[in-house]
């Protein structure tokens, strides 16, 4: 549709009449917004939850679509098949406002809801009465995240989400739209700040030679025209020899990298590397050259960028440690030492009124407007009152027009074997974050949630004779792992799930590496594993 | 116009009462409590809360009502056409007599300096415990959990945390259990917090009033409560962007708790169990604190920053010069702000010449 972001707001959530949930275990990854869905639910909003897992929400839906892990394209397009069909989508939104419709049409009309319910499990009457309520409701708004892209059918996935919101003109007012969650504090501005290798900052495209000239001359240097690695073409590169150095800024790729023994191996072939953190962790501990001892959210002024595209300020509380350093400090130190000429941004909003400048669509953001209540870009200049929601009156490609693709289903790469029979699939906890190794250090998280576990269901543990709380060994192509066996029907027989939170079991040892072809997102939610009887409850042996 | 649900609906009407002797207007259906106050007319309240459904426990808001046999609560009676509402006759003395009668139920009202709506409420109204009840002391709580604490003999029993479990939460983590002196809330079914489907949230602390559920990490400190500075900042846990204030000891410049307030946009003053309870990261002896770098030896060695700029520019330069900038790959973090983020792309893309600048949040 155009744009990287949620397209509405955190506050309109509460006044829609239909939620579809769909991978996004709202109450445990965004506590907070969860609340606003359950208001909405409490307010009578009709609440659907397409997941393979039992996650808390279901208790509150009307519905819950429990499809297996990476049929999301089958499930949406019968969603979508039941609306054409029943003559329920938005003809003049789809004439006014989209390209490419006839050819979803034509996809979709294949994908019916009895051979849905085959692949998805989706029972076909639960696909139909969904697609009915849907499309039906004017305030029906969708919420998605890492279940949705974390499989190498990433970007079919979203497409297809798109699709079915462009079809029913879901889009473009209050308590509606696609919303994608983002996952940490300041993904979407680390996004919007251009770390990415084929946008400059603001999502300007780098194969733009006007853009690349306007920030060139703005930075007194050319901007490189060659299009950078992403992660996992970094990842790869450590392989084949195309990355000899990495600068790692808070980041632990050992732990939250699939195949992280392969990860491992590596590193170890780098020349250099650089790290920046607050703890040693893994990746840093075993590989870093150099380390620099930065700060955390409490140290520093600056800002974030939270899932609804709003700028809010963080601002300085408490010192750093010792001689920690602000990380805007050593970045501009090191560009220095590097030899780089660059102004002294003596503050954060120097960097920030940098970036406003060059990015047309901040550029009325600035320190003195965010000082109560942040901003949502975009926000094109100082009298603009922000942007609460997206793609109104149109949608914001360029050519004003929504843009159906096709996507057919594709089966997830790794399909479960008599060698490695069930599923695996990951995800996060309320208590952790991460790599946890922040709260890993905090007792009463720790209280709650210490050991890894990995949750099955009681017919599946019956089988192997497992007891609640006994020690299993997940065994894929790729690594092992030991965790306590939870039991219980958030998951259906054949499907295992675990959080990526355990340092000494890190389920990343397990997935593999094959992500999407477009965008490299890995398929964190399919793998297969066997699962191995330890003996008992009584912890292994540190590994 | 105003939009509830999937249909527009006329704005409420306005209508006319008198408040005070004073003509005042409101949209129809308006709290009490709320049109008074928009008329500078403040009256207190206990168990209120505006994320919470109207409840009228505490009767602290009662303001008489023309034709009405009693006094009503002002924070559970809806404006209506032609009411004439009187807070200044009877209702000081309303107000005096059930904060003395609060007061009576408690040894210690004001336990650990904690912000406390009935003390102040007693201080404005120069209410004083007549006496103390014989059978005041109530049972203590202890629970092994290591955020929250609940001391009985500071709660006044207005079920405002109950109620935002069941409201907000829509979970049963808490219970009012027993009667009269014996009366205190614990969590559903007698369990500890850590074995019920509490969540750790402590939207119930937030939500209590006198500081009867309140968090442990002030025990010990000698600081009151009242009198730590608040930082605003935002939450960094998750993409939400929670509004947070750092509450820090000016002494020691650490935090010791983090709230938030209703108004906060994005978070209305909720948090979950990280934004309000996972911040002792931040002071954790494990942090580094000197710039390293790797030696001879194999061992990582603390340095002086000079020294480690210097060995970390030599080495990504001799790479850069050896294998050329593609050579090269700069991981950021979300973990880090805008203005951070914007000035590694820079480095990335001006001191090494590469634009192989990414994260592991490239989903």
């Amino acid at each position: 549709m155009g744009r990287g972001a949620t397209t509405n707001s955190i506050p309109e959530i509460e006044n829609a009449r239909f939620i579809l949930v769909i991978g996004s275990n709202t109450t445990e990854a965004h506590p907070v917004l969860a609340l606003r869905m359950k208001k909405a639910a409490r307010n009578g909003a009709t609440l659907v939850v397409a997941d393979p897992r039992k996650i808390w929400l279901t208790k509150l839906a009307k519905r819950h679509l429990q499809l297996r892990p990476g049929s999301d394209v089958w499930l949406l397009n019968a969603i979508m098949h039941v609306i054409l069909r029943e003559g329920l989508q938005d003809d003049a939104y789809i004439a006014e406002h989209t390209e490419d419709f006839d050819a979803v049409a034509e996809v979709v009309a294949r994908y019916t809801p009895e051979e849905a319910e085959q692949v998805t499990g989706v029972p076909a009457a639960d696909i139909v009465a969904t697609a009915r309520e849907y499309a039906r409701e004017r305030y029906a708004a969708i919420f998605y995240t890492l279940g949705i892209t974390e499989h190498a059918c990433a970007v079919d996935n979203i497409w297809s989400l798109s699709n079915l919101v462009l079809m029913t003109g879901h889009l473009g007012y209050e308590s509606t739209g696609l919303n994608a969650l983002r996952g940490q504090n300041n993904v979407q501005g680390l996004n919007d700040a251009g770390a990415n290798p084929s946008y400059l900052p603001g999502y300007q495209p780098l194969e733009d030679p006007e853009l690349r000239r306007k920030f060139g001359e703005r930075w007194g240097v050319e901007v490189p025209e060659t299009p950078g690695y992403r992660l996992d073409q970094m990842m790869s590169g450590l392989h084949d020899g195309r990355i000899k150095a990495l600068y790692l800024i808070g980041e632990n790729p050992v732990q939250t990298e699939p195949n992280a023994h392969h990860v491992e191996e590596g590193m170890e072939g780098l020349d250099f590397v650089v790290a920046q953190d607050l703890f040693l962790n893994d990746s840093n501990r075993r590989y870093a050259d150099v380390i620099f001892p930065a700060s955390s959210f409490a140290e520093k002024e600056g800002t974030f960028t939270n899932t609804e595209r709003r700028v809010n300020r963080v601002r300085k509380a408490v010192p750093c440690p010792g001689n920690a350093r602000e990380d805007l400090r050593i970045v501009v130190d090191m560009a220095k030492a590097l030899g780089a000429d660059w102004p002294d941004y003596r503050t954060p909003e120097d960097a920030w009124n940098e970036f406003a400048d060059l990015a047309p669509l901040w550029s009325g953001i600035r320190y003195d407007r965010i000082e109560e209540v942040g901003l949502q870009w975009p926000c094109t200049d100082r009298d603009h009152p922000g942007s609460p929601y997206l793609h109104a009156p149109h949608p914001s490609r360029p050519s004003g027009k929504g843009k159906f693709y096709p996507v057919e289903y594709q089966p997830p790469i790794e399909q479960p074997d008599s060698e490695y029979p069930f599923v695996l699939s990951t995800g996060r906890t309320l208590y952790h974050y991460n790599s946890a190794t922040m709260t890993m250090r905090e007792e009463g998280v720790v209280q709650k949630q210490e050991d890894p576990f990995v949750e099955m269901h009681p017919e599946d543990a019956r089988a192997l004779g497992v007891a609640e709380g006994d020690w299993v060994r997940l065994v894929s192509r790729r690594g092992e792992l030991e965790a306590r066996a939870k039991l219980g029907d958030r998951v259906y027989p054949g499907l295992v799930w675990m959080a990526l939170h355990f340092a000494e079991a890190k389920v990343n040892w397990l997935t593999h590496d094959v992500g999407d072809p477009l965008i490299g997102t890995p398929e964190y939610k399919t793998s297969a594993v066997r699962v191995e009887r330890v003996g008992g409850a009584i912890r292994p042996a540190a590994r | 116009m105003i939009r509830v649900g999937d249909t527009m609906i006329p704005m409420a009407r306005t209508v006319a009462f008198t408040l005070d002797g004073q003509p005042a207007s409101a949209p129809e259906g308006e709290l009490l409590v709320h049109a008074a106050a928009r008329h500078g007319v403040f009256i207190p309240t206990l168990c209120h809360d505006d994320k919470l459904e109207p409840y009228g426990g505490c009767r602290m808001c009662v303001v008489g009502v023309e034709g009405s046999p009693r006094p009503l609560p002002a924070c559970a009676t809806r404006v209506a056409e032609g009411m004439v509402v009187s807070t200044d006759s009877s209702v000081p003395q309303y107000q005096r007599t059930l904060t003395e009668m609060l007061l009576a139920e408690h040894l210690n009202p004001d336990p650990g300096g904690r912000p406390n709506e009935l003390v102040d409420l007693a201080e404005e109204l120069a209410a004083e415990a007549p006496f103390i009840l014989p059978d005041a002391k109530r049972e203590p709580y202890d629970d092994r959990n290591r955020f929250m604490g609940y001391d009985p003999d500071a709660c006044i029993l207005c079920n405002r945390c109950v109620r935002y479990t069941q409201e907000v939460m829509q979970c049963s983590a808490l219970s009012l259990e027993g009667r009269g002196p014996h009366a205190r809330i614990v969590p559903t079914h007698g369990y500890s917090w850590l074995d019920t489907e509490c969540e750790l949230c402590g939207g119930c602390l937030s939500a209590c009033p006198t500081g009867a559920i309140y968090e442990k990490f002030e025990e010990g400190t000698e600081r009151p409560e009242r009198t730590l500075e608040k930082v605003k900042s935002t939450c960094t846990f998750c993409g939400v962007g929670c509004q947070i204030d750092l509450n820090v000891d000016p002494e020691t410049q650490r935090i010791v708790k983090v709230t938030s307030e209703p108004h906060y946009v994005s978070n209305e003053g909720n948090l979950c169990v990280k934004g309000r309870f996972a911040f002792n990261f931040v002071h954790h002896p494990d942090r580094l604190t000197e710039p390293l770098v790797r030696g001879e030896d194999g061992e990582l060695h603390p340095t002086t920053w000079e020294h480690a700029f210097r060995v970390a520019a030599e080495g990504l330069l001799r790479v850069k010069e050896e294998h050329g900038p593609q050579a090269i790959g700069v991981l950021s973090s979300a973990r880090l702000t805008m203005e951070e983020n914007f000035l590694i792309q820079k480095l990335a893309r001006t001191a090494l010449g590469t634009n192989s600048v990414h994260s592991c949040e490239a989903t």
